[in-house]
């Protein structure tokens, strides 16, 4: 059953070029005696501490202890981090394993920032974050000496400690001091991969264990667990290998980010595995993870459902913690006196992160679908508004005009609202909104829809148009609006409607690119299953997962998708974060087509949101230009490319 | 799964009709035994299984319900591609749907699996006062074409199961199973002499 992800990694091209370097290290660190000799020529070792462990899974066999060094050549300093070979007796944490966390000569040119944690109890260990966003997992020294790796640093770099933060530091901080302090705000709130430590009795090494350590540095045999597991069914397995995984996905993808826009994205923040419901607010919260931290239980400790089915639930999150809603307030900060918005990618990257408070979507929402640009005014909004109501209205008489002597000789007409009858008295009638008999939101929504096939008479009305327009009408409560923001909604969803599925198809493609590219073992299943259509997942693009939650949260989810913030294109990292969630259930259940269909449309009100869209914003970065390449230019909601015809339809048989 | 000595057979069975006839509702009585006032419209398709008991054999329908918008025409052959029944639904009160569900009898003619077994079933059959299309002049079109006929009520559930219960019966002999264990349709009961035994 696991088979396929221990492919993934020893398929993986860059892995095994990976592996030839990292034996290279590994067996030069063994032969001690020459230990600069590896090192590039006029290359001189500044620092060395042994026994800096990095803690993969809460599992104390599992972890993986190694030299770090700093290494300083011409002006450049390096730092390197290599295990240390044939360290654990334990055969699942195999050499291929330990070699992907290596970190072979990252220059200090490329990192931002080092997190210093000195928990009262146990071990000292810095966090790593690199200008990309993405982070190293947590270092633990073992022998100590954090202050002194920090201050030999200071000798051959800049190094700043933040102002908000006194165990921050920035590496390469040239910004002018407000700067400063505006930037080390978003400095990534870092929570080491320690935290999936387990609480289980087995983990707490002892102070003997220590000592031991402290005797034995140049083998560093660091292998306390005697809990024998059963291989097959092993949770900590699926968390293991999720995180080899992911850490994989860093080594193969973190140098080769240069985009500028991953330069101010902050990925890594946590690793809170207390992502599920059932630990409710500790999802997010920076200050709860720290108090966490710093308590007198255990330090890096926290506890995780011994539960295997809720363990196996648990997923390491990389993305940003999600933060509160946008409220009112501070809305109103990103206003100017006349109603512009000043900083529209600080609002967008707000929203991203956040979501907007409910009572603000009817006026944010118009910004993101497009209908108001951010540098209006106020008075050019009200003026916009009023001009687009008459338009709306003078759209609306013409089918309103039509009489039924007339209708009768206009087939297309008839039908086509007939279609838009049979829909909009089964679109979300459970909600109080839309619910009873002769409610007058069915009826605008049923207006608004006809208005729209008059509108865009080409492409029409369209199964699947009832459920995007449903929640514009449910935020903005009121018609022309709605119309609105619907037809800056279908410039860019329009194509998903086309009669030649064409929109759908590159999508549905562009999505099996991107699982090729983040999780190549799951292609693979698709592609040997005859899944690689891709049409399990028709639906959730189709309508932007709209029958795949709770209302509420489609609404949240819609304006993180519309700030087309890190990408146009995000619903598909959705995609692939999701199909990631439930990929081992997928191939070791050995799903073929017919059942994965029914198992993805029954997850519909099973899927938590800020977790997908966490995984999903890591998955972006990840993913990075890469992810970018795989889809191709003009692939929906992008805006259709200049040369395409808006919507070459076909005639309709029946529309 | 079964006991031994029963047949067990998996059937593909897609539903087509045109938007809002019933399909979704055929099935959700059939599978779940439920009927919903406002059953959302499909989205792409669904996929449900229902077994049925014909005697001592027992019928693993694989259920396809599709979306019936013209527009989503071009997505129906994947959903018909070997199966073994349809269904094709009108609603009795709707004349226009009943043209449609001859153009998917045609196409299923024309495209689909040779051997397939037709239902026509018109349905909303509770709704008498508003129909649209006489009994009759279903049956005769059914009969020219090979098909055999209900009036059905999701609501009401009226011959909602006994549809299912007919396609199985008429399913032809000794077709191979499309299931992954190689299971093998075996023969009607009454001609048990000749059929293969089933593996279990
Ligand atoms: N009166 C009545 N209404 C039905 C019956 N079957 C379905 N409906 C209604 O017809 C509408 C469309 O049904 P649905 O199953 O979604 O049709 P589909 O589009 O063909 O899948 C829904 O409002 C159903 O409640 C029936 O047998 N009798
Ligand atoms: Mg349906």
């Amino acid at each position: 059953m696991h088979e396929p992800e221990l492919h993934d990694l020893s398929d993986d091209a860059d892995y095994a070029a990976s592996i030839q370097q990292g034996s290279a290290s590994i067996s030069q660190n063994e032969s001690r005696r020459q230990s600069t000799s590896n090192e590039p020529d006029g290359a001189e070792i500044v620092y060395t501490k042994d026994n800096v462990t990095i803690h993969p899974t809460q599992y104390a066999s599992e972890r993986i202890s190694g030299r770090l060094k700093l290494i300083k050549q011409g002006n450049a300093l390096f730092m390197t981090w290599i295990p240390y070979k044939g360290q654990t007796s334990n055969a699942r944490l195999s050499e291929k394993d330990k070699n992907l966390y290596t970190i072979r000569a990252v220059p200090f040119t490329d990192i931002r920032s080092i997190r210093r944690h000195t928990p009262t109890l146990g071990w000292q260990y810095i966090i790593v974050v690199m200008s990309s966003g993405l982070a190293f997992p947590p270092l633990y020294f073992y022998n100590g000496g954090v202050r002194e790796f920090l201050v030999t640093i200071k000798q051959h770099v800049s190094l700043v400690r933040s102002a908000e933060d006194a165990n921050v530091f920035l590496v390469n901080d040239f910004q002018s001091p407000l700067q400063r302090t505006l930037s080390s705000l978003e400095l990534p709130r870092a929570v080491p991969v320690a935290n999936v430590s387990s609480s289980t009795a087995d983990h707490s090494p002892s102070s003997a264990d220590i000592e031991r350590l402290e005797s034995d540095k140049s083998s560093a045999s660091f292998n306390q667990n005697s809990r024998q597991r059963q291989k097959n069914h092993d949770p900590a397995r699926d968390l293991s290998i999720q995180v080899l995984e992911k850490f994989s996905l860093v080594t193969r993808f973190a140098r080769e980010t240069t985009s500028q826009l991953f330069r101010e994205s902050h990925l890594i923040d946590g690793f809170n595995p207390n992502e599920g419901k059932k630990h409710g607010q500790s999802s997010a919260s920076y200050n709860h993870i720290q108090s966490s931290i710093d308590s007198p239980k255990y330090h890096d400790e926290v506890s995780v459902p011994s539960d295997p089915i809720e363990f196996d639930k648990i997923s390491l999150v990389w993305g940003k913690p999600r933060q509160s809603p946008l409220g009112q307030q501070e809305w109103a900060t990103f206003l100017d006196a006349e109603g512009r918005v000043m900083d529209s990618k600080a609002l967008i990257k707000r929203i991203f992160y956040g979501g907007l408070e409910h009572n603000l979507r009817k006026e944010v929402w118009t910004f993101l679908l497009g209908y108001h640009a951010y540098d209006s005014t106020y008075a050019e909004r009200d003026y916009l508004m009023s001009v687009k109501k008459t338009e709306y209205d003078t759209i609306k008489k013409q089918w309103q005009s039509i009489s039924p002597e007339q209708a009768k000789r206009f087939t297309k007409f008839r039908e086509r609202k007939g279609l838009i009858d049979k829909d909009v008295v089964r679109t979300d009638r459970s909600l109080s909104f839309y619910d009873g008999d002769d409610n007058p939101n069915v009826y605008l929504l049923r207006d608004i829809l006809l208005t729209y096939s008059f509108y865009n008479f080409d492409l029409g009305y369209c199964q699947g148009m009832s459920d995007l327009l449903s929640p514009i009408l449910y935020v903005m409560r009121d018609e022309s609006k709605s119309f609105w923001c619907f037809v800056s909604l279908m410039e860019r969803l329009g194509p998903n409607f086309n009669r030649d599925q064409s929109g759908m198809h590159s999508q549905l493609f562009a999505l099996s690119k991107l699982v090729e590219l983040l999780d190549l073992p799951l292609h693979d299943y698709f592609k040997q299953n005859d899944c690689l259509n891709y049409f399990f997942c028709f639906r959730w693009i189709l309508i932007q997962f709209k029958r795949e939650f709770e209302y509420d949260k489609t609404l949240l989810l819609w304006e993180v998708l519309w700030t087309h913030y890190l990408s146009e294109h995000l619903h598909l990292y959705v995609c692939v974060a999701i199909l990631k969630r439930y990929r081992n259930k997928i191939m070791g259940e050995q799903m073929d087509f017919d059942t994965l269909l029914k198992f993805i449309n029954e997850l519909s009100g099973q899927i938590d949101l800020d977790a997908t869209l966490r995984e999903a914003e890591a998955l972006c970065i990840c993913a990075g230009e890469n992810g970018e390449a795989s889809i191709p230019p003009g692939t929906p909601p992008s805006l259709p490319l200049e040369d395409a015809s808006v919507y070459p339809q076909l005639d309709d048989d029946v529309l | 799964m079964a006991s031994s000595g029963n047949k067990n057979i998996n059937a593909k069975l897609v539903l087509l009709g045109d938007v809002a006839t019933g399909k979704s509702s055929l099935v959700l009585r059939f599978v779940k035994g439920q009927f919903v006032e406002f059953q959302e419209s499909t989205i792409g398709a669904a996929f449900f299984s229902q077994t049925v008991a014909v005697n001592d054999a027992t019928v693993k329908f694989e259920i396809w319900d599709t979306a019936g918008q013209e527009r989503y025409h071009s997505l129906a052959p994947m959903y018909y591609r070997g199966a073994a029944a349809a269904i094709i639904v009108y609603d009795i009160t709707n004349q226009a749907s009943f043209d449609r569900a001859k153009k998917w009898v045609q196409e299923l003619q024309a495209q689909g699996n040779p051997n397939m077994v037709m239902a026509l079933a018109g349905n909303k059959s509770d709704l008498l006062d508003a129909r649209k299309v006489a009994a009759e002049e279903a049956q005769t079109y059914a009969q020219e074409n090979g098909l055999f006929f209900m009036e059905t009520s999701a609501k009401t559930a009226t011959n909602v199961n006994d549809v299912f219960y007919e396609i199985a019966k008429r399913l032809p002999r000794l077709q191979q199973a499309p299931n992954p264990s190689g299971m093998v349709l075996v023969d009607r009961p009454a001609d048990r002499a000749t059929g293969a035994s089933c593996c279990s």
